[in-house]
């Protein structure tokens, strides 16, 4: 139980949000006071815990795709049948990186239509950089001699990355999966201009109308959820990492 | 035993080969070291035992099996490895890492526990203060105990030990080549032990095969390599002081003198001595003998500075 306790601040932090975003007259009153004059305040056409649930479909599918796929081709790209295909795949993710997310969320509708499905492929493939980045450097970070008494004691190769492997690179994995998660939540806002929803919608709105309030109530919520998922992350990071240094 | 026979091995795009047509065999309950410069394929040579690597042409034996009759696993659970870098799973307590080849070998948790307690035990360790520690806890000669109890997990007949205690102060090493002789005699493991340093290879082998560039050079007694070096390279690889490396290796009762009616001296030295300690003090008093007593404190002979230098005229077997 003592592992855990570094995850025990950021989930109060995380029910403290989710419990802030559900008092929608809280916002009505602060947002109120803070533009005097302003007719438009929130929002109309979701409460500010029905964005909440909005974006953080969009950024739990997207993410939960990065991860999979980035875990994935990092332990491919590492693994002797697959050091061939290193350069290609790192080389196409980066360049992945360096394009434009409006650009793909553009490319993406005539293709799959408006709504949740473009977003989340987007978002899914601009996710996918930072944790194939971390696996690799965490995969690559594990001592050679570790490795090589893995396999002297006679461990399977699946046994070697799963229970040496994949343990001593799990604190790097998980910076990179919070890299990518956190940026993750700022980049859905995009997801507006698709139909997706989300945290997008009022900022868009706001903007479209002259009506700051608005935009601001949906940059508040976007920025309380990268800091509370980048402390959560951050907590599984230390727990991981336990109170022994790290190995890479 | 473990028998290698012809054995090459070349790495691509390496020029020369790393290993030719080398053939030697590790008798059962003996150590055999193999040594030579850093290159010279020593290693190469012993991780093609356990199969890390898998040679060109050849053919290596255990009792009689070759080795590509097993699946490397399971070759590996019964071969006893220890590193130079030890590699400690840094993420187990010490405790887990010893247990690892009777685990992967699916033995019941109890008796992996119990084995656990007596290896490190055996290895000087204290079991119930060590077995929870992390490797980042342990000083350099600690870990490297835990490296050897490790390789002796799942008490393999044959261990392969590639520098096992390079990485520590030479005090903790002469104390841990001393446990190792100790554990040795009891356990008659049979040891294929990898150096590039001659005194460790003296002190720890039963017999010595000099490598250089993929090749055998000498294989003999530490004894022979040091008194009869088969050629200029393994004079210079021995080095100058080797007569005083082969003091240290004969007892005084090699080179005794039956007892004189008068006594040498008023002194003397233990029949276990070697003839390098009985130099020594034969140095230390200035006198030109000393008086050898058995555990008794009988006087059975003496040991002069004429008895060792005939002692070591005489041709060794």
């Amino acid at each position: 139980m003592r592992a855990l306790r570094p995850i025990v601040a950021p989930i109060l932090a995380l029910i403290a949000y989710l419990s802030v975003a559900a008092a929608t007259p809280l916002w009505n009153t602060a947002l109120a006071a803070a533009f005097p004059g302003e007719t438009r305040i929130l929002y109309p056409d979701a409460t500010p815990l029905g964005l909440v649930v909005q974006h953080l479909e969009l950024v739990l599918i997207s993410s939960a795709i990065s991860i999979t796929v980035g875990l994935a081709l990092g332990i491919f790209i590492t693994r002797r049948a697959g050091v061939a295909f290193h350069d290609v795949v790192s080389d196409l993710t980066n360049l992945g990186q360096t394009f434009p997310p409006v650009a793909v969320f553009t490319l993406a509708v005539p293709l799959l239509g408006f709504g949740l499905r473009p977003t989340v492929v987007a978002l899914a493939l601009y996710g996918i950089l930072p944790v194939l980045r971390n696996t690799v450097a965490g995969l690559k970070g594990v001592p050679p001699e570790v490795l090589e008494s893995a396999d002297g004691v006679g461990m399977r190769p699946v046994q070697r990355l799963l229970r040496v492997e994949l343990p001593l690179a799990a604190p790097v994995i998980v910076a990179g999966i919070r890299v990518s998660v956190v940026v993750n939540v700022a980049t859905a806002t995009i997801g507006a201009i698709a139909g997706a929803g989300g945290f997008g919608a009022p900022i868009i709105n706001g903007l479209v109308n002259l009506a700051p309030a608005v935009t601001l109530e949906g940059a508040l919520l976007a920025a309380g959820l990268a800091l509370v998922l980048d402390a959560l992350l951050g907590g599984v990071e230390r727990a991981l990492t336990g109170g022994r240094p790290p190995a890479v | 035993m473990i028998s290698i026979r012809n054995v090459s091995k070349s790495y691509e795009g390496a020029g020369a080969a790393a290993v030719r047509d080398l053939s030697f065999d590790v008798p059962a309950g003996e150590v055999v070291v193999l040594i030579g410069p850093s290159g010279c394929g020593k290693s190469t040579t012993m991780r093609m035992v356990n199969r890390l690597v898998e040679p060109d042409a050849g053919t290596i034996t255990i009792d009689g099996r070759d080795v590509r009759e097993y699946r490397p696993e399971q070759l590996r659970r019964h071969i006893g490895y220890a590193i130079q870098g030890v590699g400690l799973f840094p993420h187990w307590t010490v405790a887990q890492n010893v247990a690892v080849v009777p685990g992967l070998l699916g033995w019941e948790r109890e008796r992996v526990t119990e084995r656990t307690a007596e290896l490190l035990e055996l290895v000087g360790l204290e079991p119930g203060g060590y077995g929870r520690k992390y490797p980042h806890e342990l000083s350099g000669g600690e870990a490297q105990r835990v490296g050897v109890a490790r390789a002796l997990a799942a008490d393999p007949p044959v261990l392969l030990m590639d520098e096992p205690f390079g990485a520590v102060d030479p005090l903790t090493r002469d104390r841990l080549h001393a446990e190792f002789r100790a554990i040795q005699d009891r356990l008659k493991k049979t040891v294929l032990f990898v150096t590039h340093d001659m005194d460790e290879a003296v002190t720890l082998g039963d017999r010595i095969v000099v490598m250089r560039d993929g090749m055998l050079v000498q294989q003999d007694t530490p004894e022979r390599v040091l008194a009869y070096p088969a050629d200029a390279f393994v004079a210079s690889f021995v080095g100058a002081e080797r007569a005083l490396k082969r003091l240290s290796l004969a007892p005084v009762t090699e080179a005794l003198d039956p007892p004189g009616l008068a006594r040498a001296c008023d002194c003397s030295v233990g029949s276990t001595a070697s003839l390098r300690e009985a130099l020594a003090r034969i140095l230390e008093l200035g006198v030109p003998a000393i008086d050898v007593h058995d555990e008794h404190g009988a006087r059975i002979g003496t040991v002069s500075v004429e008895s060792i230098v005939e002692r070591f005229k005489r041709p060794l077997t």
